[in-house]
């Protein structure tokens, strides 16, 4: 589903963001991305769904080759690619189901599928009522789970997650992540960045761990991937 | 991406409603642009229309030295004009007809003898041009015993030079105009643009095309070329109205000029091509911009 090889990302006059990582995820896995703040764990989320390209080594999503793929191409893989914010990234003066609604507007589905869509994508995270509210008016918890059921919207077969629970008390943050593993359980590869201890104790999921762009352990162990090891 | 007119509409509309201030400065700039255009254009519509006019009703004089027979010089002159209408006029008819058209005035020529105006043979041409009018007065002046020869020529060639020169300049001016005004429109735009990144960056990230995020900003430029086209038809012709009666009445040269002479369909027609052009153009350039930085 997700395979990097050997991949760097440089910024001019920084330190590597990512240096030589080499990783995979396969299809319907759930995957914990950590490290301290700095780690490389927004950047690798970002180059998976081509916000920014790789300075070398090669990274396939969902078999297609992204160092290589065109500008114009980017748009349609990120379709298949959902993404949810630690700031949630809603807009403010739409509504929630407005919102939700971005995604099928872009695959140019009809009103009435999306007002369907909608509705039962609010309904799986239990805001059939806020449709018609703005985001500023709801709770961080309740944004967030907007920002999910948009990410989900497009059925996505991937869920990319930068710190969904950054912003959120311990109540809301198990909300958001039950809608997460739920999305999981449907068949969703789901990858959540995060530096929160306690949600890898709590899930006993695969966790991948990035310090200072490198990938140091993959696995519920921690196994130790040394630059001498490989 | 699929073409959706209404939706693409609907969103530019909402666009437009959320930022009526940006909409309003990029209409009210195509706005003044169209109109002093318009206006441009207008006044040389009505001196080309009054310079066709003027030409239609030319006579041309070929004025006779002294001592050359009059019926000899109609004979030829009638031979270089064929179908026209040519009058011999002897001097004393010419002082005669003088004296009338100075009326009250007419005591100045107390005095004068017989002999002061030359013998003239009239040639009315009715539509004939400028440049064929030109041509016929040279063959005209090569005749013997003509001195001179008059169409008019003063007052038509400055007329005619006036025109192609404001032709020309106006040419230049809507070209100018049509850019700077483009530039300022793209810039009001990239206001819009700008206020709405975040939801371009959103777009993006659910995997919006590009096409199909300028889609709505492109519709935005034409709804404002078009409204500001509208406004300024509508204020060509109130000035219009106002203007021209009291021109016809002032001024017994443009009692002519009709209300399609001055602003013609295909100028009001020209103005919302125009403004469609310009408020596409520059919702284009703002886009295009804000696009390769996104």
């Amino acid at each position: 589903m997700i395979q990097l090889f050997h991949v760097t990302k440089e910024y001019p006059g920084d330190a590597p963001a990512l240096s030589d990582v080499t990783v995979s995820v396969e299809k319907g896995e759930f995957v914990f991305l950590t490290g301290a703040s700095g780690a490389g764990k927004s950047t690798l989320l970002k180059l998976i769904f081509c916000d920014e390209p790789a300075t070398s080594g090669q990274l396939l999503v969902l078999g297609r080759n992204v160092a290589k793929i065109s500008p114009r191409s980017i748009p349609y893989l990120r379709r298949a690619i959902g993404v949810v914010f630690q700031d949630f990234k809603l807009l403010p003066r739409r509504t929630v189901a407005e919102n939700v609604a971005l995604p099928l507007e872009v695959l140019s589905l009809s009103p009435k599928d999306i007002r369907r869509k909608v509705k039962t994508l609010l309904r799986s995270v239990g805001l059939e009522h806020r449709a018609q509210k703005f985001p500023p008016s709801l709770s961080g918890g309740e944004q967030q789970r907007v920002a999910v059921a948009r990410a989900l919207a497009a059925d996505p077969p991937i869920l990319l997650a930068d710190e969904p629970t950054g912003n959120l008390d311990p109540e809301r943050t198990l909300e958001v992540m039950e809608l997460l593993s739920a999305a999981n359980a449907r068949g969703t590869t789901v990858v959540v960045a995060t530096h929160d201890r306690s949600l890898l104790d709590r899930y006993k999921r695969r966790v991948v761990t990035l310090e200072r762009g490198r990938l140091v352990s993959d696995g519920d162990s921690v196994r130790r991937i040394s630059g001498e090891g490989r | 991406m699929r073409i959706r007119p209404v939706y693409f509409t609907r969103r530019a509309l909402e666009g437009m409603a959320r930022g009526p201030y940006v909409a309003l400065v990029g209409t009210a700039t195509i706005f003044v642009a169209l109109f002093a255009t318009g206006l441009l254009a207008g006044v040389l519509s009505g001196a080309e229309h009054l310079l066709a006019a003027w030409v239609g009703e030319v006579r041309i004089s070929v004025y006779l030295s002294p001592g050359t027979d009059l019926g000899a010089a109609h004979a030829a002159v009638s031979a270089l004009t064929p179908g026209r209408e040519v009058r011999a006029v002897p001097a004393a008819a010419a002082l005669r007809q003088l004296s009338q058209e100075l009326g009250d005035s007419s005591h100045v020529l107390d005095g004068v003898g017989p002999g002061a105006l030359p013998d003239s043979v009239d040639v009315l041409a009715p539509g004939i041009g400028l440049e064929e009018a030109r041509a016929l007065a040279l063959r005209l002046k090569a005749l013997p015993g003509v001195f001179d020869v008059d169409y008019g020529n003063a007052w038509l060639e400055k007329l005619e030079l006036f025109v192609s020169r404001a032709k020309f300049a106006s040419v230049v001016v809507f070209a100018a105009l049509a850019l700077a005004t483009a530039v300022l429109v793209g810039n009001s735009l990239r206001l819009a643009v700008f206020a709405r990144r975040e939801e371009i960056e959103i777009l993006k990230l659910v995997g919006a095309t590009d096409s199909f995020v300028s889609a709505p900003f492109l519709i935005e430029g034409l709804l404002e070329g078009v409204a500001g086209a509208a406004l300024a038809a509508l204020a060509l012709l109130l000035v219009q109205a106002g203007l021209l009666p009291r021109l016809r009445s002032a001024i017994p040269l443009v009692s002519t000029l009709r209300f399609e002479d001055t602003l013609p369909s295909a100028l009001l027609l020209g103005l919302f091509v125009g403004g469609a052009a310009v408020g596409l153009l520059g919702s284009a350039l703002a886009v295009v911009r804000t696009l390769r930085k996104a």
